[in-house]
């Protein structure tokens, strides 16, 4: 059975709870990216669309669950200091305690929802060759 | 679901006993129908985990407004034993100081009138919200170091902004001692030096308000509030120069727990023992953001004080005055029952009783003033510490309502143009670009302030000194 790439919003009393359910490890990532554009797009006014903007980002852990930690941070910071709704990752590239990847987006004025990833029931693992994974946002 | 039995009429415990791994017992003041909400998700066993900490004394403690959270519970209060006890950058939160600034406004809700709107619409012009990449204040390089370092009578000496009359009317003086700017990454740096005067978004917010009861006539008069006086509270922190720190902290002190022979229930719990390294780094950043943060809500107040004046005139703005600012997540050294510890507060503040040098002396007959927001549209109290607090919870009271609601949950239960017009026929003037936004902060999605105030005051910890209604709300 074909494992579809899915993400979703988890009810949490106070912040925010991401799951993902994935075919790979590189899918996981490329799902982390569209959510959290889509949490932000959906908080956003975009005057005109904004322009299309890539950005490079490289970011390392020894496990695969603060990787992603890593990754989502690495988008906070580019979501305040540039601006940046991520939309998907064009290139990922995967090495054991590394990654490196072009992200592209829309340039706006997100919100400054996102105060911080937590490592808090972080968890990325494969089943049945399928990878799930959580990780919980403080807003 | 833990076993947990009844100590007084305000106070419930979990035994240590009920897990191997917890070292003091888990504490809550609520009253039977908070504790009902209080179970209803994860802000027990998150309790107990901090109960596990090393080094953790008496108990670990959870104010009636306890909820949720990442690690430690929203609303929680842990003490640790110098000098091997831990300090846990969680046990603050991402929003360092976040706190609450009160300010009294020398004119009644009635004089106000027609011109509350225009107050409210230039308020939220003044103090944005922090979208997109500027604030009002731009901090590079020395000028923020000393910002870090010496906190709100830096931004005053550095750039004009705020008033010195203010300064002895903040918990701390709006200083915390040991600020260390060489602590605060470039990362945290270039997050936050362009934040200065942004209130932030989700639950942050500025509100218009009328003092609408007064309990304790003494108090009040102390604090300068008298019925139908305009107050502005201001809800905001230390923006992403803090968040980014805390970050930091929890990496570098995950990545050190083998190293100290540390073992965790949640990875959010990360700490190191306050004589290593890592948490001298980390208390000496902590404590530079609690400056920003008190800088920030100057700044904040500075901006207020411009609306006071385009609206109501110089005279009113020069005699607008900060009643006190306290903060609700930060870690202290404290002296209690003849032992220093590091008092972690999580959405908890301060609260210390009649007499203590630490409160202004105008105030000290009083006792330290202390503000619960309630949720946008809900009344918020002002109380005063009493000697309870210093007995039973390390100087400690809630510091808000709490959510018992998730965002999810708020949003289907309302849309925001109906909410904005149950505020506004409720008197509350609204100036908030998300419709999302303020649906996610809806009254209903708060524990019923009333309920939370009155446990505190029965508790000893805090008491009731005047009800402040709102006129306005400003969210980002």
């Amino acid at each position: 059975m074909k494992i579809v790439d899915v993400y979703r919003w988890v009810d949490h009393t106070g912040e925010l709870e991401l799951e993902i359910e994935a075919s790979s490890q590189r899918a996981v990532f490329e799902q982390a990216v569209a959510a959290l554009g889509e949490l932000l797009a959906e908080r956003t006014e975009v005057d005109g669309g904004g322009a299309m903007a890539s950005f490079e980002v490289t970011v390392s852990a020894p496990d695969r669950a603060t990787l992603l930690a890593e990754l989502l941070s690495e988008l906070l910071y580019l979501v305040e200091d540039q601006g940046l709704i991520p939309e998907r990752a064009e290139r990922l590239d995967l090495s054991e305690e590394s990654l490196e990847a072009t992200v592209s987006g829309r340039l706006s004025t997100p919100p400054h929802l996102v105060k911080a990833v937590t490592y808090h029931r972080l968890e990325m693992t494969e089943e049945d060759e399928t990878w799930r994974a959580r990780v919980v946002l403080d807003v | 679901m833990p076993q947990i039995r009844q100590v007084d009429e305000t106070l419930w415990e979990i035994p240590a006993s009920e897990r191997a791994d917890m070292r003091v017992p888990a504490r809550v003041f609520a009253d039977p129908e908070l504790l009902e909400a209080i179970r209803s998700d994860r802000s027990l066993e998150q309790l107990q985990n901090v109960a596990t900490l090393p080094g953790v004394v008496e108990a670990a403690l959870a104010m009636p407004d306890i909820h949720q959270g990442y690690g430690f519970p929203v609303g929680g209060v842990a003490s640790t034993e110098l000098p091997d006890g831990v300090v846990s950058p969680g046990g603050v939160g991402y929003d360092i100081n976040c706190g609450v600034r009160l300010l009294a406004v020398p004119l009644t809700a009635a004089e106000l009138g027609s011109r509350k709107e225009s107050l409210v619409h230039e308020i939220a012009r003044r103090a944005p919200s922090g979208a997109g990449r500027e604030g009002r204040v731009r901090l590079r390089g020395a000028e923020l170091d000393r910002v870090l370092r010496e906190g709100p009578s830096a931004l005053l000496e550095l750039r004009g902004i705020g008033a010195s009359q203010d300064l002895e009317r903040t918990e701390s003086l709006g200083r915390l001692e040991g600020a260390d700017p060489r602590c605060v990454s470039q990362r945290a740096r270039e997050r936050g030096g362009g934040q200065l005067g942004t209130v932030g978004s989700g639950n942050h917010f500025i509100e218009v308000q009328r003092v609408e009861r007064v309990f304790d006539e003494a108090a009040a008069r102390a604090y300068g509030l008298e019925s139908g006086r305009i107050t502005v509270l201001i809800h905001s922190g230390s923006r992403g120069l803090g968040h980014q720190v805390c970050t930091d902290s929890v990496k570098r002190m995950d990545a050190a727990l083998a190293r100290y022979g540390i073992e965790l229930p949640d990875r959010q719990l990360a700490c190191a023992p306050l004589s290593s390294p890592e948490a001298r780094h980390y208390l000496g950043a902590m404590a530079a953001a609690a400056n920003f943060a008190w800088a920030n809500r100057a700044a904040i107040a500075d901006a207020v004080r411009e609306a006071v004046r385009a609206v109501l005139g110089a005279e009113a703005a020069r005699a607008t005055r900060q009643v006190y600012d306290v903060a609700h997540n930060v870690a202290k050294l404290e002296r209690y029952g003849g032992r220093e510890v590091c008092v972690h507060r999580k959405g908890a503040t301060r609260a210390f009783p009649p007499g203590n040098p630490e409160i202004p002396a105008a105030y000290r007959d009083a006792g330290q003033p202390v503000f619960i927001p309630g949720s946008m549209g809900t009344s918020s109290f002002v109380l005063a510490g009493r000697p309870g607090s210093m007995e039973r919870s390390f100087g400690t009271t809630c510091h808000g309502a709490g959510r018992r609601m998730s965002r999810t949950q708020a949003r289907k239960r309302i849309r925001g143009a109906e909410l904005r017009r149950q505020l506004e026929a409720d008197g509350v003037t609204v100036r908030c670009p998300s419709n999302r936004g303020l649906t996610e902060e809806a009254p209903f999605a708060y524990k019923e302030v009333d309920a939370v105030v009155e446990v505190v005051e029965r508790a000893g910890l805090a008491a009731r000194v005047a009800q402040l209604r709102p006129i306005g709300v400003v969210k980002g």
